[in-house]
């Protein structure tokens, strides 16, 4: 290059690059710097999903091998004679029910059944119970049969994790000292099979004796029991229409039909039952624990939407910006207050606080009054939604916020009022926004443990929702619940350990769509309002 | 007085510029509508507005000019009361009447004088319902539900704007996708819907090209046969072109008052004339 252009460079003011240090310019290490504090929380959420995942993953599996062995151990086929114990008793039960009205007295003095009618009813009620007897012995009988082949199973299954443990880590010599029977499944299902016949037998006495009682039921000359009595004999019908129905069941179960991998995820989202620890079959079926949840939220819903939203209205469109800068702070004071204390204070306060109400004779209309239990679906919504209500109250109000001024100016100086302004301008033009709240508290709510772990009741059980609204006073169980209160006394590795990953999970995911959906709606709306 | 035409009258003045609107019978004027007497109106600490005396007549343009922060558009907002939104606004002294009743007496109901002061703002603000809510919302937040009654208001309405033509066929689509002009015709539409006395204008052309400047100026010439209408703006061509009457404020003070020929032509004060002359402002 010839050295005058050289010259014209140096003549043009151009600054130099500054020093690297390691390789690096300063700019590239703030950037590094700030890049990298971006990439850190990236990488903690990937991870917390990749741990949930690798935790959770392995339990389909187990619960597969768990119903396998359900199946294997004959636990299935006993299963449904219990089933045709188990409706049995309830006949039983509400044959009781009658005979408890029949001895309440109507007025006092003057019984709803006279003495004879009583005894004949006694009379019939222990004969009816008797029919039963043989049923329930040949169940007792086969239940200990069951149990034991599942006791060989399950002991063979935890041998064959300890061989295959020591191989791992290389201890072959004692890996090939743990002895595994083989158990001859055949042979050993043989006494339940073969009880079939002896069961067919059974049933058909049964039948022919519940028929033979349903013609002469006990009459009573109270026309209350007589309609109890007439459902009675309806119910002992039906019960008695259901046998052909078991023994096809029976005829047709085989212990070695395969588990499918979907019926044990469909025995997981869509099980009735959570039992753990149990000396006959564990089942980790997680609806109850659902409905627990989205019971608790809707009440903590119902109770945060109005407050959450009509606060944020009046905040932001009626308040003077003395109430304002009063209002504001207080209800983002909410928030402050640890769910623990919440929770507590539901405990001590809340619960027993509604209760008493609830024994208010006056209020009895009221679905659910009295409530039996202190602890209840009704006390941990009205918590979580005083938790919910300051994040409601502050997107709503941002939404509230974010609607042109220029809406209400030309909606005032049309003559419209103040409310009218709110109700058929303002509040339709941040529909988008509020609602993105409320998705956001119900993600709050939802993943919240305290409060529900303290105050929900925690039994594991559906609600009976045949109460109506009555349901909100009962106790629940949730997911967030289950996690927190079951996870210090579990088996690391064990199917109950992942069966709370797996519910872990399922929560994540619950949340993680309640999140998009908020942010797509509240996305929808700023590109609305720009 | 009945209201005159000021295209009869024999006193106009004959002008090299045609740009002027009617000019306005002096010694005959219309009787005043709206009387502003010695009004004194703070923000807060600040005084805004000093001593204002003004009478706006019946039926006419009344332009209000003069450079930003002159005040013209907080005594426009004072007429419908607009400025009660913002704390710490009130009068200080003086008083405005419209027909004799002054407006801002405690027991004035504010909803029924907004109800007869029809208000169009600078920036055009349709609100984001369809085209037809928008021109109904008036009649229906007073409790109009007759079908009829509302399609016989909307389409009147959206013909005074000078709008239907161009938006009857799609009457249910969202005001917010018309241009900015029409948007600003909609929402003459939706003011002159709930029929009021008077319109007041806040800069409605600030925000608008040329043409559509053009078709509003048109409309507000058509509007004045039914509606008083004050108009603020600063485009000194626009109140020259539209107006009957103009008042030119400074430092919240009005400088003079004139017919708007007058004020152009021949003023009589010298930072009026300054003013209109383009020295300033």
């Amino acid at each position: 290059m010839p050295p005058e252009k050289i010259n014209s460079v140096a003549a043009f003011p151009v600054t130099f690059r500054p020093g690297r240090y390691a390789g690096l310019t300063g700019n590239q290490v703030v950037r590094g710097f700030f890049g990298g504090n971006a990439i850190v929380s990236v990488v903690v959420l990937g991870l917390i999903t990749l741990f949930l995942l690798r935790e959770g993953h392995g339990f389909f599996g187990q619960n597969r091998r768990n119903l396998e062995i359900y199946r294997a151990a004959g636990l299935e086929f006993v299963d449904i004679l219990k089933r045709q114990e188990e409706g049995f008793g309830s006949l039983n039960r509400t044959l009781f029910e009658i005979r408890l009205a029949a001895g309440r007295e109507k007025e006092p003095g003057s019984p709803m059944a006279t003495a004879a009618e009583l005894e004949a009813f006694d009379a019939y009620a222990s004969e009816l119970g008797d029919a039963a007897g043989p049923l329930r012995e040949l169940v007792g009988e086969l239940v200990e049969t069951a149990s034991a082949i599942k006791t060989k199973l399950v002991m063979n299954e935890d041998r064959l994790a300890e061989r295959q443990h020591l191989l791992a880590t290389g201890r072959q010599s004692e890996a090939g000292s743990i002895r595994i029977e083989t158990i001859d499944s055949e042979a050993e299902l043989r006494p339940l099979l073969e009880s079939r016949a002896r069961h067919s037998a059974i049933s058909g006495s049964l039948a022919k004796s519940l028929v033979e009682l349903s013609e002469r039921m006990p009459s009573m000359s109270a026309p209350e029991l007589q309609v109890l009595l007439g459902e009675f004999g309806e119910l002992l019908r039906d019960y008695v229409a259901s046998f052909p129905g078991i023994e096809r069941q029976l005829a047709e179960w085989r212990h070695d039909r395969e588990v499918s991998i979907f019926s044990a995820i469909t025995a997981f989202l869509f099980g009735r039952e959570w039992l753990t620890a149990s000396f006959w079959q564990d089942w980790y079926g997680v609806l109850p624990l659902v409905t627990g949840s989205f019971l608790i939220s809707l009440i903590a819903l119902g109770l945060a939407v109005p407050l959450g939203v009509g606060a944020a209205v009046y905040v932001n469109q009626i308040a003077r910006p003395s109430e304002r800068s009063a209002i504001k702070p207080c209800i983002e004071f909410i928030s402050a207050i640890p769910s623990v204390v919440l929770g507590f204070f539901g405990i001590a306060v809340l619960g027993e606080a509604l209760r008493k109400v609830s024994h208010i004779a006056w209020l009895e209309w009221i679905p659910g009054f009295p409530i039996a239990e202190r602890l209840n679906a009704l006390t941990a919504g009205c918590l979580l939604g005083l938790i919910a209500v300051p994040i409601i109250f502050s997107l709503a109000e941002d939404a509230l916020q974010n609607v042109p001024k220029s809406f209400k100016e030309a909606s005032l100086a049309l003559g419209a009022s103040r409310i009218q302004t709110v109700v058929r301008i303002i509040l339709p033009a941040g529909i988008s926004g509020i609602i993105s709240a409320v998705l956001l508290g119900l993600g709050r709510v939802i993943g919240e443990t305290m409060v529900v772990l303290l105050c929900a009741g925690n039994r594991i059980a559906i609600p009976d929702f045949s109460a109506g609204p009555g349901v909100m006073t009962q106790p629940v169980h949730t997911m967030t619940g289950i996690i927190a209160q079951e996870m210090g006394e579990v088996v690391q590795g064990g199917i109950h350990y992942r069966a709370l990953f797996a519910v872990g999970i399922l929560l994540f995911c619950l949340s993680l769509m309640i999140n998009l959906t908020a942010q797509r709606i509240l996305g929808r709306y700023r590109l609305l309002s720009s | 007085m009945p209201v005159m035409d000021s295209s009869n009258t024999d006193l106009r003045i004959r002008t090299s510029m045609p740009a002027f609107a009617s000019p306005v019978d002096i010694h005959q004027a219309p009787r005043a509508l709206i009387e502003i007497e010695n009004l004194d109106f703070h923000y807060g600490p600040h005084k805004v507005l000093h001593e204002i005396s003004l009478q706006i007549p019946e039926r006419q343009v009344t332009a209000f000019i003069g450079p930003s922060g002159c005040g013209k558009s907080t005594l426009l907002r004072c007429l419908n009361r607009m400025n009660d939104l913002i704390d710490g606004a009130r009068v200080g002294a003086g008083r405005i009447s419209i027909r004799g009743i002054d407006i801002h007496r405690s027991d004035v109901d504010v909803i029924e004088l907004r109800k007869r002061l029809g208000m169009v703002f600078q920036k055009s603000n349709p609100f984001p319902k369809s085209i037809y809510e928008n021109v109904a919302y008036g009649l229906r937040i007073q409790g109009v539900r007759d079908r009829s009654r509302l399609d016989e208001a909307v389409e009147r309405s959206l013909q005074g704007a000078g709008l239907w033509d161009e938006v009857k066929d799609r009457l249910h689509t969202s005001g917010l996708g018309l241009s900015g002009g029409q948007q600003q015709r909609l929402c003459i539409a939706r003011t002159i819907a709930v029929e009021p006395e008077i319109i007041l204008m806040d800069e409605p052309c600030s925000a608008l090209d040329p043409i559509a400047t053009a078709k509003i100026e048109e409309l507000i010439k058509e509007l004045r046969s039914k509606f008083t209408i004050v108009i603020v703006t600063h485009n000194m061509q626009q109140a020259a072109r539209c107006s009957d009457l103009t008042a030119f404020f400074y430092l919240g003070r009005l400088v003079e008052f004139s017919p708007t020929r007058t004020i152009f032509m021949n003023p009589v004060n010298p930072q009026t004339e300054a003013y209109v002359s383009g020295r300033f402002g």
